[in-house]
């Protein structure tokens, strides 16, 4: 390989060189704060593409911890921020030396007054007391000053009937406070109960790092909580844990995606959408949209929407329940139960999350049970249907052996079941209507199942549901096998599809049990009236959904078309009902059995 | 006077910057990758910083490390050459908060020009014509067809931040339209991160003329003639050439005149390139501005005489243009071959590796700007260009005869080039006759 080096004669050589016409101050250099370092990811990355990028490294997309300033710019419409509770201050209960100089320091420089910031604002126009908590205040803990703002925040937005938005990020205590500082915890909590309980909406967003006794208080009594990608949140630190029990901690513990994964929050919510998300959330938890308004607020949809009702002559080309049955009848060929088992089994047919798709206008998973795990088989959320929020919930089973593994075919754990009944308790706070699909070869079964109470998850979901105060609806989409299914299907209605099944065990386990051979589940399926046209002759199934070729992709939107029909009948017709002649309603519809 | 100028590019194009800074006196910094250590511009550069390992986005497309290496060497200036971060705005406001002299045009002028369709609306207002289509963006395949109606079949779909073919697709009937759209944006979105498109007239048979222009700080602009980059395949040129038969005097002047007033209509200061699309009835269509030096700079400096590499140097330091457009006069013919290390024979894949020989032409009127020598390794990471051979005859026939005898002389053994199929070009009896579109290549070699 040849080598050029030193080989060329030097600029400097040829022409003299001109070093000495200094231009001084000229000089190249870069000005202070224009390049950082990220501490996520250690690459040089600018501070304008790290704010234009909503603090989020543009290199590695970790999170940065934000001031209190950049928040309320990132979440409030411009200019609509109105601090509450600015003077209020706290005093030294300890006489803890030096804590009301540094106070004093802090507060000189961070321009804030204490660790949370308290107000009101507008997000996308809609009134919402916002807190901030801002870590670079003695680790954003909570005294006195800071448990005092979240409780008078929380009374006042009562008061108001507002709802409330706190970004959480904390240390814990304030060890300067000592036990007063323990006591917040106690007087926040209580406040956000009276909150609660006069039917307002709270939204903790959770961020990095959330920890101690604000974890173990305001931070996990939201109604919906989120947290930002990567947050660490937990209620012993990490390392405090791992000096105590004396191990190395797996990677990703006390992650924010590690608490949805642990049933703990409802999701993530990365910063480019916070606003929205924020904004969204509030909305559909707006007094004004109980189930009771709906025929007011589907004509807001429609007109905001410009979506006039089809004209007559065009809605003959909508298949409604009634003709599609009609003609069904008249062409369909016949098919036994063992058919209909089969099919309703079959791999083809929607899953819950595919009639969710199609049936409403949008659709939010929220997650966990807030205890144990998210069970993968149970999905739920709200969604909207000609702008009436639906708490929606379903069993979910997977379309390829990797997602049925997630989903564990279906058969929800209690922690499915728990789910479950959170976010319905959740929908009769806030008059939501509940519309559940049912799709499961039965609850699951296992040592786990067993451990968690699969029985007395199953038996509280049948009790809760009896009573509650707003309208529910289950449709059976594909198998309902047994307790497994039944609790999600303590509703006013239960809905069943032409091809679903819905039954005491599976065929094969009643032939197993009556006939010692579970091979004669073909027989059994005959006689254990469990297709549809049996259930509705025994009233267990108010109405029958046809399908004049059994559900699929294809012919997927024609019967969500339907059913969306058949729900806003539904859901009209229960405007009109009190929320304890709902429950009565359904006491009755189980007490004729 | 600048004293010490920084290079941020590598190949023919640093080792041509080089060369006319050393000729100004100006002292010269190359930046080089790991895989660039025994480039020619490493070499010949009075000193030389390497910014990281080879691969493009880490090296020559890292700014922190180029903007430190130029900070640690105390160079004043920063000369983009094409490609890399010649049309990166944001280098270019980078380089001002570091108080380094970008040779270039600004930031915002970059923006303005980098954003078709703005840049668009921009010539429009100036009064230069443009091809038919939407003035606005387009998101959904729904609207750009209603919009293709309107225009009239066929068309061409183009992403706004596209270039070089990506995110363009031509339809030619209602029935291909969504799924050309569809292919389009998605390019675009995969490629630019940006879904927005428009819609124009596809002009068929079209030439691609482009004039050169020099701008300075005070409002001057000279435009330095035509060059026809019409030989190209997949959108990269092969041939150019100044001047275009295609192009009377009475045209050329109009055509010259559209693209003074397009560089005064967006203030523009330094080299840049006007392109224009024009047809087979001599109608053109400003197709985008280049706000850069450009691979076939040479043949502009062959019939000009302008130095187009000093003259931005000059610009950036605040000196007003060196000529005047009257003292323009444009001399003979001058045709430029970009030699690639690719295989024509085999979907002219590119081909690296080590250059055993090289022999160099030369003679009248040859000029041959390269950065490959005997014993040089051509590395895989970056464009497959190895040298541009250009030559200045009395005329057209006398250049086309002194590039066959040029390239007839090149020798560049080891790897496989691209200048066999120079030759077959140079030998069509169509390219000789000038009868040349942007379709020649696949018209002829498909």
């Amino acid at each position: 390989m040849a080598n050029l080096k030193h080989m060329f004669k030097k600029t400097a050589a040829l022409f003299g060189d001109r070093e000495d016409e200094d231009q001084k101050g000229q000089n190249p250099s870069v000005p202070a704060g224009l390049w950082m370092k990220c501490p996520k990811c250690g690459e040089l990355i600018y501070k304008e593409d790290v704010k234009n990028h909503a603090y989020v490294c543009p290199k590695c997309e970790g999170y940065f911890r934000i001031k209190t300033k950049t928040r309320i710019r990132m979440v409030a419409d411009p200019g609509s921020f109105q601090e509450w509770f600015a003077d209020l201050d706290g005093g030294n209960p300890l006489d803890y030396p030096g804590y009301e100089e540094k106070i004093k320091e802090l507060r000189e420089k961070t321009k804030i007054r204490e660790a949370v910031t308290i107000g009101e604002c507008t997000v996308d126009g809609t009134r919402v007391v916002l807190g901030v908590c801002d870590a670079r205040f003695l680790m954003g803990s909570m005294g006195y000053v800071v448990g005092e703002r979240v409780t008078r925040a929380f009374e006042k937005a009562t008061e108001l009937g507002l709802p409330v938005v706190i970004f959480c990020s904390s240390g814990g205590a304030r060890m300067q406070e000592g036990i007063i500082s323990l006591m917040q915890m106690a007087k926040t909590s209580a406040a956000i109960r009276r909150h609660s309980d006069a039917g307002l909406f709270y939204l903790p967003v959770l961020t990095d790092p959330t920890t101690g006794g604000v974890t173990a208080s305001f931070a996990m009594l939201g109604d919906i909580i989120l947290a930002e990608p990567g947050a660490l949140i937990g209620f012993a630190g990490p390392r405090v844990i791992a000096q105590t029990i004396g191990q190395k901690l797996p990677e990703g513990f006390q992650r924010a995606e590690f608490l949805v994964e642990k049933g703990i929050i409802d999701g993530i919510v990365e910063r480019k959408d916070l606003k929205q998300t924020i904004a969204r959330l509030v909305a559909l938890h707006s007094k004004e949209l109980s189930y009771t308004s709906y025929p007011r607020t589907r004509a807001r949809f429609l007109e905001e929407n410009e979506m006039e009702q089809l004209p007559e002559e065009q809605q003959e080309d909508v298949p409604s329940g009634e003709k599609t049955k009609k003609k069904a009848h008249k062409e369909k060929k016949f098919l036994t139960a063992w058919e209909r088992v089969e099919i309703s089994r079959s791999a083809a047919r929607p899953t819950s999350l595919d009639y969710i798709g199609q049936v409403f206008d949008t659709f939010g998973e929220l997650h966990g049970d807030r205890a144990f795990r998210d069970d993968g088989a149970v999905v739920g959320g709200i969604g909207t249907l000609n702008g009436q929020p639906v708490t929606v919930i379903g069993q979910q089973k997977g379309k390829s052996v990797k997602e049925n593994i997630h989903r564990n075919f279906g058969m929800a754990s209690p922690e499915g079941y728990r789910k479950a009944l959170r976010l319905m308790k959740q929908a009769e706070k806030f008059g939501r209507p509940i519309i559940n699909f049912v799709d499961t070869p039965g609850a699951a079964c296992g040592i786990g199942a067993e451990e968690r109470g699969q029985g007395e998850a199953i038996a509280r979901n049948l009790m809760e549901m009896s009573a509650l105060k707003v309208p529910v609806l289950s449709i059976f989409i594909g198998e309902g096998g047994s307790g497994g299914a039944l609790g999600l299907a303590v509703a006013n209605e239960v809905w069943m599809m032409e091809n679903a099944t819905y039954s005491i065990l599976s065929p094969e386990g009643f032939a197993s049990i009556l006939w010692k051979d579970g091979k004669k589940a073909k027989e059994a399926s005959e006689i254990m009236k469990i297709t549809a046209e049996d259930l509705k002759r025994l009233h267990i199934v108010e109405w029958v959904i046809p399908e004049e070729e059994p559900a699929d992709e294809e012919n997927l939107p024609e019967i969500a078309a339907c059913m969306r029909k058949e729900m806003d009948r539904f859901l009209e017709e229960k405007s009109s009902v009190s929320g304890e002649e709902m429950a009565a309603a359904r006491y009755d519809r189980f007490r004729v059995f | 006077m600048f004293r010490k100028i920084l290079i941020a590019n590598r190949g023919e194009i640093a080792v041509r910057i080089i060369r006319a800074c050393r000729e100004l006196g100006i002292k010269t910094v190359a930046v080089y990758s790991e895989a660039d250590r025994e480039a020619l511009h490493t070499q010949l550069a009075d000193e030389a910083v390497c910014i990281g390992p080879a691969a493009a986005a880490q090296s020559y497309l890292n700014m922190e490390s180029i903007l430190s290496a130029c900070i640690a060497t105390k160079a004043d200036a920063i000369h983009p050459g094409f490609g890399f971060l010649s049309e990166n705005s944001r280098f270019v406001e980078l380089c001002e908060k570091c108080n380094i002299t970008f040779i270039g045009p600004s930031a915002a002028m970059i923006d303005k020009m980098g954003n078709k369709s703005e840049a668009r609306k921009t010539m429009m207002e100036a009064g230069v014509p443009v091809v038919p289509g939407t003035k606005e963006a387009v998101y959904d395949a729904r609207r750009g067809k209603e919009l293709a109606e309107q225009i009239g079949y066929p068309v061409m779909i183009k992403a706004s931040s596209g270039g070089g073919g990506k995110g363009m697709r031509v339809s030619e009937s209602p029935e291909d339209f969504e799924e050309n759209f569809k292919v389009a944006q998605l390019e675009s979105v995969r490629g630019f991160a940006d879904n927005t498109m428009y819609i124009e007239k596809y002009v068929q048979d079209p030439r691609h003329i482009e004039f050169q222009i020099i701008a300075d700080k005070f409002g001057n602009v000279v435009q330095l003639g035509e060059r026809d980059c019409s030989i190209q395949r997949h959108h990269q040129k092969v041939i150019e050439e100044s001047p275009s038969v295609a192009l009377t005097p009475e045209l050329r002047e109009e055509m010259g005149a559209a693209a003074v007033r397009a560089a005064k209509a967006v203030g523009y200061e330094s080299a840049g390139t006007i392109e224009f699309l024009l047809d087979k009835n001599k109608n053109f269509y400003f197709m985008e501005m280049n706000t850069r030096i450009q691979v076939e700079h040479p043949v502009t400096e062959m019939v000009s005489g302008v130095d187009l590499i000093k003259e931005m140097i000059s610009i950036a330091q605040g000196n007003p243009l060196s000529v005047k457009q009257e003292e323009i006069h444009l001399q003979g013919h001058a045709i430029e071959c970009r030699i690639n290390a690719e295989d024509p024979e085999h979907n002219f894949r590119p081909c690296p590796g080590v250059i055993r020989q090289v022999h160099l032409p030369g003679g009248k009127g040859v000029r041959i700007d390269t950065a490959v020598y005997s014993g040089y390794e051509i590395p895989p990471y970056y464009d497959s260009m190895i040298a541009k051979v250009i030559v200045h005859g009395r005329d057209r026939s006398e250049a086309v005869d002194k590039m066959r005898s040029t390239l007839g002389e090149l020798i560049i053994d080891g790897v496989t080039t691209n200048v066999d199929f120079q030759y077959e070009i140079l030998n069509n009896e169509d390219f000789q006759s000038g009868d040349i579109t942007t379709d020649f290549i696949p018209k002829h070699f498909a």
